[in-house]
């Protein structure tokens, strides 16, 4: 079968050849040159960047079987560096490809070769660590087979006919902006998926004091996922016709095995087939007992294998992937004939979820797990937003997943026992690991032969796919010494898992949530094992810090209100704990005022609701309409020019409102009370602010498209006014 | 005359217009309607559905659609075409009026073989000296099972039948141990059940099947259990008190929230076979 997407465009020495393999008498060594180029796509209605490899997006599918040596050439046609990342393979560390740990990041034009035995088998893929490279179609399929007379070959799964199955996303947004979008709180993707929440939504359903308490616990509208996309894929295409697997027509009674990778930067997939139940047999590459389910959700970066039946001859039964959030699907047909369709998943009670949420939010932004001890995803606190009936639904959970080989570790190794909280925050998108992102982290430390067995919590709101370079790890479940292996967990709120793995092989191994824009805010560790020196890094400890770097980037916004009064606007650049912010109201004449303040600040805290900062204003205007000289506190301010330094704080009250106090170095105080993106319908934002200069604010804005707005506001300073607000 | 004319302005709308005839299987006037909304897409898309013909005419705009995704549309509204078929869930939802012949789809053998799948490994066998507290527990679970559906009228029918088999028990047959408890909890298990029964609001049924759980639960302790039972524990039923429940599978099936929080609990105990 070919389900290559034909992508089309300038490919100089695309489509080169793929394989070239010689026979040695002790090993086979095969070989595959991989040409990473950029290239435009039509996904969507719209020609955008993306990157092919030998002309193809998802990457070709890498084959070997075990017992193989694996030789991957990389030749690097991209403008920036480039990196890839074997999925789940066990290697000597220097081949592991995350840039900056493993190796330097390939440069323009470089070409590099990783080389490695194949030990294993099962289905994994490969992708790109580097920058946001995943997500615009740098990840494939890499699937190692079972030699001949393997002792654990399984007549009836391993022998049928099977096909690799890539899942991902297509968005027109460039990524980085997309990540920047996230930092800023900015809800277009909520607007474009119906999931805004707001007031009027909330009223609409009754749900008016559900919204009310949210707010007041301080929580941004919630959602299963948070970025829009515009296209799902499956090996590059949606829909997809599977009608021959290895020449052979598909026919009824067929069983057919897919290698399923979920090669998404953010999405989760629910996995529904129209010709019954779906046959787990294998997860991240290791197999499983068989087990029979409606369905399953497969988290970022996870593989299944799953076994499904063509009922009927002349018939075509569609294999649907959808996200989690509901907005998005693609279809996969097996079989030859009339095309027999599932009934999409219906969208999501948001309120529901809303209420559930309030109940489990503590005051302080911890969550209570109201003694349900949770694990193992057995418990989808996202079913009270299923409208769909779930009591006859069986779901594939991490307590049905069993080995079939006892894989319990030696009892003679020392334990070393680590705990890890999950932590974050939806309003500044700071992801991170006990409150602490890569940058603010040595790597831990670990002897090689120790037994590692991590406890994490999950105390933030959204679900986290954990992901472990370079080993298995034993998911703790009743299973006892049959406890599954994967190289994946994920972990919904609030739960609680045990993974443990044998620390063997020495090197710097990555431990990181895989949704692509949470790794980049830093919820990343790095298990140091043994004592390694990798010869691509001789200098480790300033590798270490440019990998710290590229977890706690930048990210820039800016608005202005172009209003009939003045402009009105903003500017901040801030990584995850620092705040540089500088506001402006310019007014059209003198007596209207220019003021100009910035702060330099630091979040503190997880939930980062207090920012201490130091500020400078600026500000001249001729005494006008808003005569005050006098503040409530009595202190008086008679210059029409003054430049003052500050000393103040920010504090995030409940309903979300900025509570803030400055002191100046000349003694005069001001406090204020302020709120911005009340959302009082889809798209309708208001605002306000009040201090104790008896300054005071109020306005409404109407979104249009992600950078453009209407505003009308009112200002004690410049008085009424209405104008375009353009918002980077 | 002015429904022609419409019709005609929102073909004039489709640009870059191609149009496909196609058999579309249906029966009446009311799936004429289901059918042409299903399909129609402003600017991109027009359907007009003949009920005598069974014959669709499509209009699209050939640059942004084609008829595979008209008709995928207009299949998962319940009705099948030459390319799908439509999602038995949406062919049942039709209304009686509506529901075609579906000649386009497999003999309902397949059918047969699902439910072959689904069925119960029947709880078989009784033992030759069942206990005289199984119709209890029996009663109990058919009870448990239709809140956990949220089926006030079969949780009422199911209790009528409950009661009477707690009736039914002759107490001088039970163990002692079993006797005792029996006679400790008998009167609030039988007015409890009879609460359920006569009620056909779920909240209160549940209120009292809350209250004779943890009845039912001492008598499992002493009983005879031909299978393992779990005692299951919901903390969020009655603002956070909490509630508690048995059954016989691991699995939790919350019967105080039912779909709504299906699967939020947690084994408290493991009754074992005895």
């Amino acid at each position: 079968m070919n389900n290559r997407k034909n992508v089309p465009k300038k490919m100089g020495q695309a489509v080169l050849l793929l394989l070239c393999s010689q026979s040695l008498f002790a090993q086979q060594v095969v070989r595959y040159d991989l040409y990473v180029s950029d290239t435009v796509v039509n996904y969507a209605g719209k020609e955008k960047r993306a990157i092919a490899v030998n002309g193809q997006i998802p990457m070709p599918t890498l084959t070997f079987t075990e017992g193989d040596t694996a030789e991957i050439v990389v030749h690097n046609q991209l403008n920036e560096s480039t990196s890839l990342h074997w999925h789940g393979v066990f290697l000597p560390n220097k081949e592991d490809g995350v840039p900056h740990l493993t190796q330097q990041p390939i440069a323009p034009g470089e070409s590099y070769t990783y080389r490695f035995p194949i030990i294993q088998n099962g289905t994994h893929w490969y992708h790109s660590h580097s920058g946001f490279q995943e997500q615009i179609g740098m990840y494939g399929n890499f699937v190692m087979k079972k030699r001949d007379g393997d002792k654990t070959f399984r007549k009836g799964i391993d022998d049928l006919p099977t096909v690799p199955i890539m899942l991902s996303e297509w968005t027109n947004l460039n990524p980085n902006n997309i990540n920047r979008m996230l930092h800023n709180a900015n809800d277009w993707a909520a607007i474009k998926k119906g999931a805004t929440q707001s007031y009027a939504e909330a009223i609409k359903e009754g749900q008016f004091q559900t919204k009310v308490t949210n707010e007041w616990k301080r929580m941004l509208a919630m959602d299963v996922s948070d970025v829009y996309y515009d296209k799902i894929l499956i090996n590059g295409e949606n829909p997809v016709e599977l009608k021959t697997v290895d020449g052979q027509a598909l026919k009824g009674g067929d069983r057919v095995r897919l290698r399923i990778s979920n090669g998404g930067a953010s999405s989760y997939f629910w996995l529904r087939y129209a010709g019954g139940k779906i046959t787990v047999v294998a997860s991240d590459g290791n197999d499983v007992e068989p087990v029979e389910v409606d369905r399953l959700l497969i988290a970022v970066s996870e593989t299944y294998d799953v076994v499904v039946t063509i009922p009927e001859h002349g018939v075509a039964y569609e294999f649907l992937a959808t996200t989690e959030d509901r907005t998005q699907s693609a279809s996969h047909f097996i079989g030859n004939g009339i095309k027999q369709l599932i009934s999409p998943l219906p969208p999501l009670k948001y309120f529901e979820g809303m209420k559930m949420m309030n109940e489990m939010m503590k005051m302080n932004g911890d969550l209570d797990d109201m003694g349900m001890k949770m694990s193992l995803n057995k418990m989808d606190m996202n079913v009270v937003m299923y409208p769909e009936i779930t009591t006859n639904i069986v779901t594939l959970n991490y307590a049905m997943l069993k080995s079939p080989h006892n894989t319990a570790l030696t009892e003679d190794a020392p334990v070393k026992e680590l705990k890890f909280t999950l932590t974050g925050n939806m309003n500044r998108y700071v992801w991170s690991m006990d409150n602490k992102i890569l940058s603010e982290t040595d790597k831990i430390p670990v002897k090689k032969g120790e037994i590692l067995r991590i406890t994490i919590y999950n105390n933030s709101m959204m679900r986290h796919p954990m992901h472990l370079h370079g080993f298995d790890f034993r998911v703790i479940n009743d299973l006892g010494e049959n406890a599954p292996l994967k190289n994946v967990m994920d972990i919904m709120p609030m739960e609680t898992n045990i993974i443990e793995f044998l620390a063997n092989e020495e090197g710097d191994w990555f431990f990181h949530c895989h949704i692509l824009y949470h790794m980049m805010a830093g919820m990343n560790r790095v298990f140091a094992i043994g004592d390694y020196q990798n010869p691509y890094l001789p200098d480790k400890a300033k590798a270490y810090n440019a990998l710290q770097m590229e977890s706690n980037m930048l990210h820039f916004m800016a608005q202005n209100d172009f209003a009939t009064n003045g402009n009105d606007g903003e500017a901040m650049l801030q990584n995850a704990r620092w705040s540089l912010g500088t506001e402006w109201r310019l007014g059209y004449n003198a007596m209207h005022g220019y003021e100009v303040e910035t702060h330099l600040g630091r979040f503190i805290g997880k939930m980062q609701w207090f920012m201490p900062f130091v500020g400078f204003d600026w500000r001249y205007r001729k005494m006008g309409m808003d005569e005050h000289e006098t503040n409530l506190f009595g202190q008086k301010n008679e210059k029409d020019t003054r430049r003052a330094v500050s000393l103040g704080f920010m504090y995030t009250l409940p309903m979300l409102v900025n509570f803030q106090a400055e002191v100046y170095h000349d003694g005069i105080v001001r406090l204020s009370l302020m709120r911005e993106d009340i959302p009082i319908s889809k798209r309708l934002r208001g605002g306000f602010m009040v201090n104790t200069d008896l300054e005071y604010m109020g306005n409404l804005r109407y979104i249009i498209t992600k950078n453009i707005g209407i505003r009308a506001h009112y200002d004690s300073d410049m008085g009424l006014g209405a104008g375009l607000l353009l918002s980077y | 005359m002015a429904v022609s004319l419409s019709s005609i302005n929102s073909f004039a709308q489709i640009k870059e217009a191609k149009t496909a005839t196609v058999k579309i299987f249906g029966n009446c006037n009311m799936c004429k309607a289901t059918i042409e909304q299903a399909g129609n897409v402003k600017k991109e898309a027009h359907v007009t559905w003949d009920q005598n013909t069974k014959m669709a005419t499509l209009t699209y705009n050939s640059g942004k659609t084609n008829p595979d995704e008209i008709l995928k549309r207009i299949a998962l509204a319940g009705y099948d075409s030459e390319s799908f078929l439509a999602p038995d869930d949406a062919y049942a939802k039709l209304p009686d009026c509506c529901q075609y012949d579906r000649t386009l789809k497999p003999a309902a053998k397949s059918k047969a073989t699902h439910d072959h799948h689904q069925a119960v490994p029947s709880a078989n066998a009784t033992a030759a000296n069942a206990s005289q507290l199984r119709p209890v527990f029996d009663g109990y679970f058919s009870v448990k099972d239709a809140l956990v559906k949220t089926a006030a009228a079969t949780a009422s029918a199911k209790a009528t039948e409950w009661v009477a088999a707690i009736r039914a028990v002759e107490m001088d047959k039970l163990s002692t141990a079993e006797h005792t408890v029996w006679m400790d909890v008998l009167t609030d298990l039988t007015a409890n059940a009879e609460r359920i029964s006569l009620s056909k609001d779920i909240a209160k049924q549940r209120e009292a099947f809350a209250a004779l759980s943890t009845q039912l639960y001492e008598l499992a302790k002493v009983s005879q259990q031909e299978t393992t039972l779990y005692y299951q524990h919901c903390p969020m039923y009655n603002h956070g008190n909490g509630a508690n429940w048995l059954s016989k599978e691991n699995t939790i099936k919350n019967p105080y929230y039912g779909a709504q929080m299906l699967a939020c609990g947690s084994v408290e105990e493991t009754i074992p076979m005895h």
